[in-house]
Formats: structure tokens, C-alpha cells, sequence
């Protein structure tokens, strides 16, 4: 194909990405240089790098990029260890089973993130079953407090996610190479032996998206935060997208909030770049 | 994986599919049984599992007043006309017109149900954030997959370093928080005065998700050998004619796998609906309004508002759970 081609089909996604995904980036940077509410929103007030600072020395912030760490490190292994274990467990079976449990697997990575979080709630409202479960474990009233609150969004991720990791390794597991398979069962290899030295090596690379991609999926985690904590600063489970939320929305501090989006952009790039140019190097090499 | 045989092996294997599956369906089980009790049932002290099932939930809302007459008529004749336009969706291919022409009356039958509704009974808000959120998925699917196939196309068929760049761009901004783009979306929304409308909900929509659309559509169309539309070529007709006759209806599985991914994402959608509308909401936000408030009837109403929103996502899992399957598969095998 020849490269005044290449753009003529190319130039309306450009164009997209252009103007609302690299335009507002350089928006953002500078968006957060002001004292921005939303009374003075189209005049807002140049403070130059105070907003930056101020979001740096700001210790609820420092909290929430702990509390959004905590997530990242409890999750991705949860996601990938279940997801793995549930996939070859569900590839014992074939034909309409499998297909069932897979659709009833696939329903909460489909669900809307923000109603998957309610259901969840309403297992712990005061006639709910888990709650009574939970007095009957525990000895004591289910109450929503920084424990309890972090508890539900974290089994919450493992509800949500682990689908996608489940439905990626099954379909891992389709292609591995049934002679080697076989060869290894003459050789009198048992099944730990296989998933140890064969299976496992062969899903490699898919684990590494995963937890590629889940990592900065985790990152940016809102909507189950949003639902299970309504904000409340008491529960301090704020992760750093709810807090960006809040200090822009909540707060009405735009400019702040605008600084805040472009710290986490700059944080990200850690686990970021050296992902793109493993992606770079690949894609040269393919083309 | 070669199977396990022993009978102790294989209860286990029941066991934990089983179990997983609990786990993943009594969140919307229990979700479901509340939508169904009076106020009474759902505040009980025990959890109760079996109860009188009432309407009430759903009819506060989506109905402003139940119809004091023909109530009954209206809903069968509602049911019976989505039911007879699904008969002709799925046995389209054994009617002898073509598919187009049918395809084309169902989604006409469609947007008349839904623009009659509202003039037979007396709606409540709910059933405008329904409608919105049609507007907003429809909307986002049209724009991101017709623009993200012809990137998507060109991008595999691409071998300069151009093509390179502009995929690993969109791969870092597929990945980076969406907050970074919102916050600047809701001053250019202030700024042109397009807060508040479809169109910029829409427009930012396609836009976040491109990266991920691109990515997804040119891992299909590699799959394509290149001598078929050379060969569509030398017969004289130019690329893009090749592409939309003869590419386009190979890659249409693929098309129609991602064009899925697009329907989640722009349903699922709540932080950026969140702060780019004011009244024109989507579903997602709306129900998000039941969650938190003291108003001890939002227990129900939000059991009712999360059901309803899930009933189309069930159909879904239903007639497409392959395209989902093989949508993840490749997006994880290439992406």
C-alpha cells in the first residue's frame, strides 16, 4: 500500500485521535497551571506550577496512590492465578457444558461495572443474605468501615475481572500442541508435571498481557470505588482516579484536578514504556 | 490438556465450575429476587428467598401512572411485536427476500416500538435515559467501527514506519487513565457549548475507544491474504471499491466481534457520562443515583433500574457468546 493511501484511509481515526486524545493531553498539562472553578472556567487564573506542587505535598493524594498500589498488587495475581485455574478446570469439560458455564462466566465482565457494584451492595444491605451471613460468622452487625469497604471493592475486582483472564488462558489453551502433549504422557509425565512444563510455558506470553494489561486497567479503577465508598473520606479508599473525581467535581478545583490526571498520566509511564518498546521492537520486526 | 478420567478427579472438576458459577451469578440473582418484593419483603430481617413476586418496582420505574385501561392490552401488544421482530431477526436467512430489506424492517419495527411507547403509556425519566443510552451505543458503534475499519484496514496493509507509530500512540493512550482526557473534554464541552448533548458524548466516546478498536480490527484484517483484493484490483476496480466488496465481507465476523466490544464500552460508559452531561444521562449514571441515598425506596427501585439494565447485556452473552470469546482471543493473541 502506498503511503498517500495509507492516510486517505487513515485520516478520519487520525484526525479522532488527534484532536481529542493528544490535543486534550497537551490540555491537561496546561489546564492544570490554573485556579480553575467552575465559575471562571473559560477565564481561569494562571498560578503556574502551584497546582502541581501543591497535588505532590498533598498527603490525601499520597493515600490514595497507596491505596490504588494496595490494588494493583492484591489484584493482578488474584486475576491471573484464578483466571488460570478456572481455565483449565473448564477445559476438562467440552460441548454444552462448557458452553454454558462460559456464558454464565462471561456475565460480569459484561455487566455494567457500575450496576455489578450495586448487586454487590445489595448482598450486604441489612436483609441481605451475605450480611446475615456475616453476623452469623462473625458474632456482629456487618457495617461499612475502612476494612469492610476496601474488602468488597477488592472482591469485587476478583468478580469482575477475572472473566477476561479466564476466557484469555482458555483460549491459550486451545492451541497447545497436542503431540507434545501426548509425547510427554508416553514419557510418563503426570498432569502437574504437563501444566508445570508445558502448559504454563506455552501461556507465557498471554501472561504477560494480562498482567500488562490488568495492571493499568487496576490503575485506573473508579466506578467500584465510586459505589462502594460514595466518596466518603472516612473509609480512606479513595484511589487516585476517585480522588482526581472529587477534587475536580466534588470540590470544584478543575485546575487541581487537571495536575493531578497528569501526575498519574507521568506515573503510569513506568510500567508504560518499556511495555511500548517491547511492542515497538515486535511490530518492527513483524512488518 | 489431555482429560482427567478418575470419577473423584471429575466430581472435583464439577465441584469447582460449579462453585465459580455461584459466585458468578448470585450477586444478580439475589439483585433480581429484590427487584421482584414489595417494599415490606426486601427490608425483611432474614434474607428471604421465597416471596409473593410483585410488578411494583419496575412500574415506579419506568411508568409515570399505570394505564387505568387496556393496560394489559398494550404491554401484549408491545411483547408480541419485539418477539415477532426477534422471530424474523433470527430466521432472516430461510425467508426468501434479501437479508438486507429484512434486516433493515426489523430495526424500522424497532425505533417505532420505541417512539410509540412513550405516546401509549405515560413514561417515567427512566425510559429517557433508556432511550439516550440506545442513541449513544448505536451512535458510537457507527462512527468508531466505519472510521476504525478504514484505520484498521490501512494500518495492516501499511509497512512504513508511520503505521508503527501511530499504532504504539495509540496503544499508550489506550492505556492511560481516561480522567486525563475527561476533565479537558468538559471544558471544551463548556467551551463550544456542546456540554450536555449526544453529539459530544458520542464524539468522545469513539475517540476513547479508537485506540482499542484500531488495534482489534487490524488483527482481523492481517488475517487476510493480500492477493484477494490485489486480484479485485488488476480486475480494474480501485482500493477502496476492493475493500468495501471484497474485504469487508470476509473480515464481517471479525467487523462484528469488535463492533461488540464497542456496545460494552459505550454502555458501560460512567465516568465520562458522568461529567460531560448534566440531564441527558445514560443508564449507568442514572442507576448510580439509587445507590447512597436515604431514601429507604431506592433499596428496590435501584434492584429494578439494575436488572433492567442487565436484561439486554443477558441477550447479548445469548446470540453472541462466540464473537465475545474469539473478540477476547484475538485481542489478546495479537494485541
Amino acid at each position: 500500500m502506498k503511503r498517500q493511501t495509507f492516510f486517505a484511509f487513515a485520516a478520519p481515526s487520525i484526525t479522532v485521535m488527534t484532536l481529542l486524545m493528544v490535543i486534550p493531553l497537551g490540555m491537561a498539562i496546561w489546564l492544570g497551571m490554573h485556579f480553575m472553578t467552575f465559575d471562571n472556567i473559560l477565564a481561569p487564573q494562571f498560578t503556574g506550577l502551584d497546582n502541581y506542587a501543591s497535588v505532590l505535598s498533598d498527603a490525601r493524594f499520597w493515600q490514595s496512590f497507596q491505596f490504588t498500589a494496595l490494588y494493583v498488587v492484591v489484584m493482578v495475581p488474584s486475576w491471573i492465578i484464578l483466571g488460570f485455574l478456572m481455565a483449565l478446570v473448564l477445559d476438562q469439560v467440552t460441548g454444552f457444558i462448557r458452553g454454558l458455564y462460559l456464558s454464565i462466566y462471561l456475565l460480569p465482565f459484561i455487566i455494567v461495572p457500575v450496576v455489578g457494584a450495586i448487586m454487590f451492595k445489595q448482598l450486604f444491605e441489612a436483609s441481605g443474605p451475605m450480611n446475615y451471613l456475616y453476623a452469623e460468622i462473625f458474632d456482629a452487625r456487618f457495617r461499612y468501615n475502612e476494612t469492610t469497604v476496601k474488602t468488597l471493592i477488592m472482591l469485587y475486582g476478583v468478580w469482575y475481572v477475572t472473566p477476561f483472564s479466564l476466557v484469555v488462558y482458555f483460549a491459550g489453551l486451545q492451541t497447545l500442541p497436542g503431540e507434545l502433549l501426548e509425547a510427554a504422557s508416553i514419557d510418563g509425565a503426570t498432569s502437574m508435571q504437563k501444566i508445570r512444563h508445558i502448559v504454563i510455558p506455552h501461556v507465557s506470553s498471554l501472561t504477560l498481557f494480562i498482567s500488562l494489561f490488568s495492571i493499568m486497567d487496576a490503575y485506573r479503577v473508579f466506578d467500584s470505588v465510586f459505589v462502594f465508598s460514595e466518596l466518603n473520606p472516612t473509609y480512606r479508599a479513595n484511589t487516585l482516579m476517585t480522588y482526581t473525581f472529587q477534587t475536580g467535581i466534588q470540590l470544584e478545583r478543575l485546575g487541581r484536578a487537571n495536575a493531578m490526571a497528569i501526575i498519574t498520566v507521568i506515573s503510569i509511564m513506568i510500567v508504560l514504556i518499556p511495555n511500548l518498546y517491547l511492542s515497538y521492537k515486535e511490530q518492527m520486526a513483524e512488518r | 490438556m489431555g482429560k482427567v478420567k478418575h470419577p473423584v478427579g471429575r466430581f472435583f472438576i464439577y465441584f469447582g465450575l460449579t462453585l465459580f458459577a455461584i459466585y458468578s451469578l448470585f450477586p444478580v440473582y439475589w439483585t433480581a429476587l429484590q427487584s421482584f418484593k414489595t417494599f415490606r419483603d426486601a427490608n425483611s430481617r432474614t434474607p428471604l428467598f421465597f416471596f409473593q413476586p410483585t410488578w411494583e418496582n419496575y412500574s415506579e420505574l419506568w411508568l409515570r401512572s399505570v394505564p387505568e385501561q387496556n393496560g394489559e392490552l398494550i404491554a401484549f401488544f408491545l411483547i408480541a411485536s419485539v418477539v415477532v421482530l426477534l422471530c424474523l431477526l433470527l430466521f432472516a436467512q430461510y425467508i426468501p427476500l434479501r437479508n438486507s430489506y429484512i434486516y433493515l424492517a426489523v430495526i424500522i419495527g424497532f425505533v417505532f416500538i420505541l417512539w410509540i411507547i412513550p405516546r401509549l403509556v405515560d413514561t417515567e425519566r427512566f425510559y429517557d435515559y433508556f432511550i439516550n443510552t440506545i442513541i449513544v451505543t448505536v451512535g458510537t458503534i457507527t462512527v468508531s467501527i466505519t472510521i476504525g475499519c478504514l484505520a484498521g484496514y490501512s494500518l495492516a496493509r501499511y509497512a512504513g514506519i508511520a503505521g508503527v507509530v501511530i499504532l504504539i500512540a495509540a496503544l499508550a493512550f489506550r492505556s492511560l487513565p481516561r480522567l486525563a482526557f475527561i476533565l479537558p473534554y468538559y471544558w471544551i464541552g463548556v467551551f463550544t457549548g456542546l456540554s450536555d448533548t449526544h453529539f459530544l458524548v458520542i464524539l468522545t466516546l469513539v475517540a476513547v475507544n479508537q485506540p482499542f478498536t484500531i488495534w482489534m480490527l487490524r488483527s482481523f484484517f492481517m488475517d487476510v491474504p493480500k492477493d484477494l483484493e490485489e486480484s479485485a484490483m488488476v480486475d480494474g476496480a480501485n482500493r477502496l471499491t476492493a475493500f468495501t466488496q471484497v474485504i469487508v465481507p470476509i473480515v464481517w465476523p471479525g467487523i462484528i466481534s469488535t463492533a461488540l466490544f464497542s456496545l460494552l464500552l459505550a454502555y458501560n460508559e460512567f465516568l465520562l457520562v458522568r461529567i460531560l452531561t448534566q440531564s441527558n444521562w445514560t443508564l449507568p449514571v442514572a442507576i448510580s443515583r439509587y445507590t447512597g441515598g436515604e431514601d429507604p425506596r431506592h433499596l428496590t427501585l435501584a434492584a429494578a433500574a439494575s436488572i433492567s439494565a442487565t436484561v439486554p447485556l443477558i441477550f447479548v452473552i445469548l446470540f453472541f457468546q462466540k464473537q465475545l470469546v474469539k473478540g477476547l482471543a484475538a485481542g489478546a493473541v495479537k494485541g
